[in-house]
């Protein structure tokens, strides 16, 4: 059902994002209790659950931008507080295509802030930080609009214009938080293929909230499902996704998989 | 002819280069500093801070210090009282702005009753003057001026991440209360820079109006950066220039060259 299984199968299985006994607080009620998961090199993510199940709480702890009241999060190996190559690490977050569209910067200029590191700070770009802009640009097929004001964007170019800001980094592990709202079926489509390009043909893993659960199952290779509780699941031909989702959405969840959904999804690559 | 003439003989004047070198240094400052105002939405904190400075100059001309050295520690003062009520959650960023503009300027009026009023220097900081500005002010404004271009110059790139996204911004490493403090320094010693010049009561036009006028022209941000400096330094030396023709306040014809570029861009754009 997902289409990175022989990626799979070929790479060696290293642990990046190991989660233990994961406790969450967000204005003092629990909104992750308990989490147990770990997510290795090369997998594709979705993060699904009802709205206010903890998906963006998840990934803004995993990020350490909410702190954790009880338990364990080691990235590349190393207790998320004391982390500190976040250079390996990109972030599309759930605002990121509701700017203020007067603001006044060309999707060049946009992409170029990704280059930002530490290491760089109060110092111009080198010509390579320029050469992997324009890569990053071609790799998101967006070179033509370059010199466009991000203001004048579709919903489509938004995203890919914001994924090729994260792309920018070189990262080895992307995470984003619902970026598909607002676009048509068709940009969904040609979104989640470039993600799939990144996560196949570049080896990033990739973790993306998403409320698209048909994307889920037909491209992903794992599926964390949460309401509160996080439910993991290794997607491959047995799963039963009507089975997971209830997990989460609860028993009144009815889910209408098409099977030929996955089908075509696959025949547009 | 005659008239165009003793134009031109004012350039030999020092008083004349004196002007016209202090207010391109506080133009350019302005605007490059007021762009990152308005895009942080935060435009409002150059007036406050510049109604604050007020009572900087009054304590300076009281007790017989240089009126802008006075200014600057005060008003660094209100930018960090202002970042400490906002962290701690004491108050709004428009609400902190408004308690050190209120205090800064009844500092000024409780020292103007204690010296019984001042003459007419302090009515110059409220209005400017920028014709008056001596060596001694030019050095001040110079040393100011070119320290806050070189920051902002240094910073840009990690400023204009902050301003467009400030959660990305302090996922990609960058130090981003630092630098947020950092900025407010430089607000604060652009507007007290500016002071002579404008004065007190507009210094808040020069910030504003070179970048509202800029990013009416939908640029990049280098160039909408590059822009609203030509239009500050324009805005200027046409005031400064106007000003000596008609022989009226400079301060304001400065701010009626900045309200005119303004009306022509947002013209522009309509019309577009």
């Amino acid at each position: 059902m997902q289409d990175n299984t022989n990626l799979d199968l070929m790479q060696e299985k290293i642990s990046i994002l190991e989660v233990s006994n994961l406790t969450v607080e967000r204005a003092g009620s629990v909104v992750i209790e308990n989490a147990n998961f770990s997510i290795h090199k090369g997998d594709y993510v979705g993060i699904v659950g009802p709205n206010g199940g903890g998906k963006t709480s998840l990934l803004l702890a995993l990020l350490n931008i909410l702190p954790k009241k009880e338990g364990s999060i080691r990235l590349f190996g190393q207790e998320i507080e004391s982390f500190s190559n976040w250079e390996k690490v990109a972030y599309v977050p759930q605002h990121a295509t509701n700017f203020d569209s007067q603001f006044p910067l060309s999707v060049r200029e946009l992409v170029s802030l990704g280059r930002i590191t530490r290491n760089n700070l109060g110092k111009t770009l080198k010509r390579s930080d320029i050469e992997a802009v324009d890569q990053s640009l071609e790799f998101m097929g967006i070179t033509e609009i370059a010199d466009k004001r991000i203001g004048q964007l579709s919903g489509g170019q938004k995203q890919r214009v914001f994924v090729a800001k994260a792309l920018v980094r070189n990262p080895e592990i992307i995470l984003l938080d619902e970026p598909i709202g607002g676009v048509d079926a068709k940009t969904q489509e040609k979104f989640f293929k470039k993600l799939s390009d990144l996560n196949i043909k570049k080896g990033i893993t990739i973790l993306l909230v998403t409320h698209d659960l048909t994307a889920v199952f037909c491209r992903m290779s794992k599926v964390i499902c949460m309401n509160r509780f996080v439910n993991v699941t290794e997607l491959n031909g047995d799963v039963e996704p009507e089975e997971v989702l209830r997990k989460a959405y609860g028993e009144h969840f009815h889910f209408v998989f098409h099977d030929h959904k996955c089908e075509r999804v696959f025949e547009d690559e | 002819m005659n008239e165009l003439f003793d134009i031109f003989s004012l350039f030999g004047f020092q008083f004349f280069q004196n002007a016209l070198i202090g207010g391109t240094i506080a133009a350019l400052a302005c605007a490059w500093v007021g762009l990152f105002l308005i895009l942080r939405k935060e435009a409002m904190i150059g007036d406050g801070i510049a109604h604050t400075a007020f009572g900087g100059i009054a304590i300076g001309l009281f007790f017989g210090v240089n009126p802008i050295l006075t200014a600057l520690l005060v008003s660094i003062l209100a930018v960090l009282g202002i970042s400490y009520m906002r962290q701690k959650g004491l108050a709004q960023s428009d609400s902190a702005i408004a308690v050190m503009l209120a205090l800064g300027f009844s500092i000024g009026l409780i020292i103007i009753s204690l010296a019984g009023g001042f003459n007419v220097e302090l009515l110059s900081f409220l209005f400017g003057s920028i014709l008056t500005i001596d060596q001694v002010d030019l050095i001040i404004v110079s040393i100011l001026g070119v320290s806050t271009i070189l920051v902002l110059g240094i910073f840009y790139k990690e400023l204009l991440s902050i301003t467009f996204d400030e959660e990305s911004a302090r996922l990609t490493g960058i130090p981003v209360r630092s630098i947020s403090l950092a900025f407010n320094l430089l607000v604060a010693i652009t507007i007290v820079l500016s002071i002579k010049v404008i004065g007190v009561i507009l210094v808040v036009a020069l910030l504003v109006l070179p970048g509202l006028s800029a990013l009416q022209l939908n640029l990049s941000f280098k160039r909408t950066t590059l822009v609203a400096i030509v239009i500050g330094v324009l805005s200027m030396v046409t005031g400064v220039l106007l000003s000596a023709i008609f022989n009226v306040a400079t301060s304001g014809v400065i701010v009626f060259a900045a309200v005119g570029i303004f009306l022509f861009t947002a013209l522009y754009r309509r019309l577009e």
